[in-house]
């Protein structure tokens, strides 16, 4: 039995206003939740996300198969500041470049580009070498998850064009695991078993 | 399309894809921007966009939002800009094929940052490489231009 559900998901701009179509679906068990979050955690632990997904240091790694056996911090001596998007020593968008028109990332070794400014996750969303129940607790914590419900980081994740990046990095580099259509489904699941984390008592 | 480029405006006729590079030393014959590797590992093409450093062999055509300054329109012989006066004083240049990318990030530092510690000169420029190895020099000539900006 599937209930379906219109989110409306306004953007910054009001003419770009949009509507997206999720089916939330209902009769979950926990452990069909639970399932869900252990696919969840393939993806948030995956270095495709987590390189970016990093702590109060600021720093982004290179890590994951593309990388070698050895996480190693990002080349070139680069922090990307409290700012988290380089301002104070070199931005992100220097390599990062905004980019639109021409074929992204077709190029190895050349800096991943999409049509945003490149830029690291907060640092409430710090994935990088944590276990699958923190950032399980976090991701269902509001006050570490901007704010969101389990629709609401579905829709984030419709939206983010730098997270949809994971799924589609270009020669070289390994993919985040699943797709991007099963992972916004996983969340859902997740959700609507009242998202669960292992441990939970 | 048109772009500015150190104050004057142009009109291309090029592919959208092409990258700002090649549109500054291709089309428009602005040559102090270098080609070194072409995939954002070197530096050598750092231009501003807006004041921001950038890339230039990153930036599509068809993707560039903002005034471009190169390394000719930073400061003129006559009136230098303090980090090419540093450079002068402190003789930094070796071959000096990497020498515009990095006065351009360096200038780009120091509007964000007048007066950096050797971490922060590290962070800001070690992505722009120079083979001839004078990295002492490239940073004390930032400290001394920090100075000569602090002293108006």
């Amino acid at each position: 039995m599937l209930k379906h559900a219109a989110i409306a998901a306004l953007l910054a701009a009001p003419a770009l206003a949009e509507e997206t179509e999720f089916v939330i679906p209902e009769g979950v068990t926990l452990e069909e939740g639970l399932a869900a979050w252990d696919r969840i955690y393939e993806v948030t632990s995956h270095p495709r996300c987590s390189n970016c997904h990093v702590g109060a240091d600021n720093v982004p790694m290179w890590s994951g198969p593309s990388y070698g056996d050895t996480a190693r911090p990002h080349g070139m001596n680069i922090n990307a500041g409290d700012s988290r998007v380089g301002a104070e020593y070199v931005q992100c968008s220097t390599c990062h470049a905004y980019r639109e028109f021409a074929p992204a990332d077709t190029t190895p070794h050349a800096a991943p580009q999409v049509a945003a400014d490149w830029r690291l996750a907060p640092v409430e969303a710090e994935w990088f070498g944590k276990a699958s129940r923190e950032i399980c607790t976090q991701l269902r914590d509001p006050a570490r998850n901007g704010g969101r419900g389990f629709e609401d980081i579905a829709v984030h994740l419709g939206h983010d064009v730098i997270l949809h990046w994971a799924w589609n990095p270009g020669p070289g580099r390994q993919p985040a695991p699943y797709s991007l259509e099963e992972h916004t489904q996983d969340v859902l699941i997740w959700g609507a078993a009242g998202m669960p984390c292992e441990g939970d008592s | 399309m048109k772009l500015t480029v150190n104050d004057t405006e142009h009109e291309v006729d090029v592919d959208p894809a092409m990258p700002l590079l090649w549109v500054l030393r291709d089309e428009l014959g602005i040559t102090g921007p270098k080609y070194g590797c072409g995939i954002a590992q070197c530096g050598a093409c750092t231009v501003h966009i807006d004041g921001q450093a950038v890339r230039s062999c990153q930036v599509a055509i068809g993707d560039l939002v903002g005034d471009v300054t190169t390394i000719e329109g930073l400061g003129t012989p006559d009136l230098r800009h303090a980090v090419q006066e540093a450079w002068i004083e402190g003789q930094v240049a070796q071959c000096g094929y990497c020498q515009s990318g990095q006065i351009m990030q360096a200038a780009s530092l120091l509007e964000t940052n007048p007066a950096p510690t050797d971490d922060d000169i590290d962070r800001a420029m070690s992505g722009n490489l120079c083979r001839c190895g004078t990295y002492p020099r490239i940073r004390a000539a930032i400290h001394s231009a920090a100075a000569k900006l602090q002293e108006g």
